[in-house]
């Protein structure tokens, strides 16, 4: 049934892409709301209202450059929220005591950014690189060090060059720990990231290097490790294997434990420059923002503009949204339980807390209870990106609590929820049909076929032409209900 | 792929859908949460709209392609101390390692020659003596990890030295024609074990009573909303109408068997504790045959590092009371079922031989397998042991004479009707110790 994809250079998965390309008939044609759909969190109204404004083009290079986007609120709501996120791993080091409160207030704060940051496209390229240099949050020896990392390597460089990203995490010591190269010696070499870092975060495990790749890959990062009295990453001569290696193309004497450390960053360099880099990337560059079938043309022009900029990443996602293939792919993905959380949020117009976190927190336990918490993956490789592996009855039923939570306003009850009655259409429409026709429209962007109609009348037990007044069910106490059943369609999957 | 329609028919549902007002339920608008309403409500008259006989009967026969042992894998998570546990009493070894922490031999409730049980799993010594219990020492995975979450990911996945990324429950059920929405399922979690990764679908629950739409107070909102919710997936592509149909499924049968309540049979006493409320909703679900093949449920804090306690209480005692007296339990509240029942216990490593300095003891490796279940070689100790002797540990640690994965393919070629189970447990060699009779 389907198309199999078999992942080449993602690893050995193999799901089946038609499950959501057969979704595309549930989304409109329009090429803004795909944009927003694919390119934040979720459509908002003021989102949507800002891009048509903008126009597609400014919209989408104002988002490729972050630091020009005015994120103030965010920032501060960051900053006096979760002071501790700016400590250094010095402090952290200090203050901590293996303690896990700095790791759970990166995740809170991940989740706080995704759903109320305004430079949307950066977030989501930080999800895709944190999840493409996967060091799980919260994990045993992240304690001090997983914030530094998230903000030294991943926020630094997700809108600049992978290069330049790659050599960062390689000479972080939250990698080095995750993947213990920090307990990689010459005398006893740990391959754990000598491997991933082939497999995982550059050419991917069919590009060819071999068992024997393999082993070179680590025997030359030995040396890479951490100061274990000051828990800094560290460059350790002596721990450093000398002697022959060659990995692909990537060849060297390596004779000298004092030049293993510019050795190791060469090779760094190299494996994130390889052409099989580039293609995985862009395929996961496409797995993520246009379809579960990545398209094999855009993936090689893709790849072809990253090698041509030097791993910038900045001008393949221009390229990518600006594509035909793109445009030609809406309806293409399906919402995650986190992008269904966000898109939930974003468009009831939800806001944190007055003070304090514990509505945050709130949406961190509930998105945690769903499996997708941002950072969280367990395994090296990063989530999951396609529909096929969040098939799930539990999760269909979680997602479904979670729209009457939200809509409600049940839990996290402290987090603001302007009232739903602003959705309501003013004047009221005569009947309920077009109320149902219009709350669609402010929640989905669009009117549901008359039978799904049909359905939330069938929930109301009235008709498209039963009389509408000011006290009718749907507009009062059910209204709630109403709202969380049209975000309960599956208009609302539709990524 | 052959998928199974479980959605109830029309004539299961009310016919007309009658508007309601929430007067005699005000707390709705306030919040409630649907499980402080239901424990209020006593859940009289839940589901009389949607429930029915046939459902079972529908279920059941879904069912049918799966005719072999449920499948219940129980993780002792955080190190579960095997040696303290299943105590090689008459190794001379043993009391010098172990001199504050080891459990006396007076006191064991011998089993053979060399072992005896802590007294605390007196409950399951006549399981054991019955032959429905037995026990597999030193088992381990073929590269021992010490790291509580590398060895739990890689017992999971179960697939070492290649790059699959699924677990091996998920591979279990992929292999079989697919079930009913309660294939799988992992009890008392609102998350599936990494066991379950992959695409097969499973359901996870905290418990059969728990799991609900929170919108639905009564039987009819229920149906007021199964009705809606069935009809907007009317048409949707598979990757959102399935599990939406599955859940409702699923939602339709949780309310059916909340409705009709649940008392454990044989004179069954669950303690009251998560563990004993899973395993009684797994023992429920196996009784009201809605369809479980493979159900996973976790029993954690087994990391003694320190203050490991005495023979009589304290930490470890009081776990061990509790795994058994859920565990005989079980047992007894299945009662003639329990002839297709196989459960496994499995941690992720077992502990260091050597007692350390703070009443404990650390990571190490070669761990106790328990097995019950009526398929089940039991009132044995199988495996072969390596002794404890200095020159016979590794690193410290019990060395590990049986993989653990010879020991779950043994349970799915004979009991479970599986084929060949090198795709599950890629690598596999043909060793296999006889630890269950064939069904």
């Amino acid at each position: 049934m389907g198309t199999a994809v078999a992942g080449a250079g993602l690893g050995s998965l193999v799901w089946d892409a038609d499950l959501a390309e057969a979704a595309a008939p549930l989304a409109t044609k329009d090429q803004d709301l795909h944009l927003l759909r694919r390119a934040t969190y979720g459509p908002s109204k003021a989102s949507l209202a800002e891009l048509k404004r903008m126009g597609r083009n400014a919209w989408l290079e104002r988002q490729l450059r972050p630091d020009s986007i005015d994120d103030r609120a965010c920032d501060e709501l960051i900053a006096s929220r979760f002071p501790r996120l700016g400590w250094s791993m010095d402090k952290a080091w200090a203050e901590l005591d293996f303690g896990w409160d700095l790791m759970f207030d990166l995740g809170v704060s991940t989740v706080a950014r995704a759903a109320w940051s305004e430079r949307q496209l950066f977030e989501t390229m930080v999800d895709f690189w944190s999840n493409h240099l996967n060091v799980s949050n919260p994990s045993d020896n992240g304690w001090y060090c997983r914030h530094d990392y998230d903000r030294t390597v991943i926020r630094r460089h997700a809108m600049g060059k992978f290069s330049d990203m790659l050599l960062a995490s390689a000479e972080h010591p939250a990698m080095m720990l995750y993947l213990n190269n920090a307990e990689s010696s010459k005398e006893d070499p740990n391959e754990n990231y000598g491997r991933e870092l082939l497999e995982l975060h550059s050419v991917g495990v069919d590009a060819g290097y071999g068992e024997d790749g393999m082993w070179s890959s680590t025997l030359i990062m030995t040396g890479f490790g951490i100061d274990w009295d000051t828990g800094h990453f560290r460059y350790w001569p002596d721990a450093h294997h000398t002697g022959p290696v060659k990995v692909l193309g990537f060849r060297a004497r390596n004779g000298s434990a004092r030049k293993g450390r510019d050795l190791g960053r060469a090779y760094v360099r190299y494996l994130a420059r390889h052409p099989a880099t580039a293609r995985r990337i862009a395929r996961k560059l496409c797995l993520r923002f246009v379809s579960d079938a990545p398209p094999p043309g855009l993936v090689n022009d893709l790849a072809a503009t990253y090698r041509r900029n030097d791993t910038a990443i900045v001008p393949v996602l221009r390229q990518l949204f600006g594509s035909s293939a793109f445009k030609d792919a809406v309806g293409a993905k399906i919402r995650r339980p986190f992008q269904d959380l966000t898109a939930t949020l974003r468009i009831l117009g939800m806001g944190p807390d007055a003070s304090g976190t514990e509505g945050l927190q709130g949406l961190y336990w509930m998105i945690e209870g769903f499996g997708d918490l941002p950072l969280a993956w367990s395994q090296p490789d990063g989530y999951p990106d396609y529909a096929d592996a969040w098939r799930s009855a539990g999760g269909t039923l979680n997602r479904w609590n979670m729209h009457m939570s939200l809509a409600a306003h049940w839990w996290p009850s402290s987090l603001k929820l302007p009232p739903l009655e602003n959705m309501l259409p003013r004047p009221l429409p005569k009947t309920h049909g077009p109320l149902i026709d219009a709350l669609s429209r402010r929640l989905l962007f669009r009117t549901m076929s008359e039978a799904h109609r049909d359905a939330v009348l069938g929930f109301l037990g009235v008709g498209a032409h039963t009389p509408l007044s000011a006290d009718s069910e749907a507009v009062t106490w059910r209204l709630s209900s109403v709202v969380a059943l049209i975000l309960d369609s599956p208009y609302h999957q539709v990524r | 792929m052959t998928t199974i329609d479980l959605t109830p028919t029309p004539d299961q549902l009310p016919a007309t859908i009658e508007p309601r007002k929430p007067c005699g339920c005000p707390d709705y608008e306030r919040g409630m949460s649907r499980r402080s309403f239901l424990k209020r409500a006593g859940l009289s008259g839940l589901v009389a709209g949607i429930a029915s006989q046939t459902m079972f009967t529908r279920l059941a026969f879904a069912s049918a392609p799966y005719s072999g042992d449920v499948l219940i894998v129980l993780s002792l998570r955080g190190g579960f101390d095997g040696l303290n546990a299943i105590v090689p009493a008459a190794d001379p070894d043993y009391a010098t390692w172990r001199p504050n922490v080891g459990i006396p031999s007076g006191i064991l409730l011998q089993l053979d020659g060399m072992f005896g049980m802590h007294p605390a799993m007196a409950p399951l010594k006549g399981l054991y003596d019955a032959g429905q219990l037995a026990v597999v020492q030193a088992v381990g995975m073929a590269e021992p990890n010490r790291s509580h979450f590398q060895a739990m990911e890689e017992m999971e996945r179960a697939a070492p030295g290649t790059s699959l990324r699924t677990g091996w429950l998920d591979r279990v059920l992929g292999l079989r024609e697919e079930g009913t929405a309660f294939q799988g399922v992992q009890m008392g979690s609102s998350m599936a074990a990494s066991a379950f990764r992959g695409s097969s679908s499973e359901l996870a629950m905290w418990s059969v009573d728990s799991f609900g739409l929170d919108a639905a107070w009564d039987a009819d909102e229920l149906a007021r909303w199964s009705g809606a919710l069935r009809e907007l997936h009317q048409g949707a592509p598979p990757a959102i109408g399935q599990p939406a149909r599955s859940a409702l499924a699923a939602l339709t049968t949780t309310a059916q068997l909340q409705q009709v309540g649940y008392a454990p049979e044989n004179g069954a006493a669950y303690p009251d504790s998560d563990l004993g409320r899973a395993m009684r909703d797994v023992a429920r679900l196996i009784k009201s045959d809605v369809g479980l093949q493979v159900a996973a449920v976790d029993y954690g804090d087994w990391d003694m590092h320190a203050g490991m306690g005495g023979v009589g209480g304290g930490w470890l005692h009081d776990h061990l009371t509790e795994l058994s007296g859920a565990l005989a339990a079980f047992a007894t509240d299945l009662g003639p079922r329990l002839s297709d029942v196989t459960l496994v216990t499995l941690t992720e490593f077992g502990r260091r031989v050597e007692e350390n300095g703070s009443g404990g003891t650390d990571h190490g490796h070669g761990q106790a397998v328990l097995l019950l279940g009526g398929g089940v070689r039991g009132a044995q100790v199988h495996g072969q042991g390596p002794g404890l002797s200095p020159g016979a540990l590794v690193d410290g640690d019990l060395a590990a004479t049986t993989e653990y994965r010879t020991i779950l393919a043994e349970i799915l070629e004979k009991r479970c009707g599986a084929g060949s189970v090198g795709s599950i447990f890629p690598g596999i060699g043909s060793q296999r110790l006889g630890v269950v009779n064939a069904r």
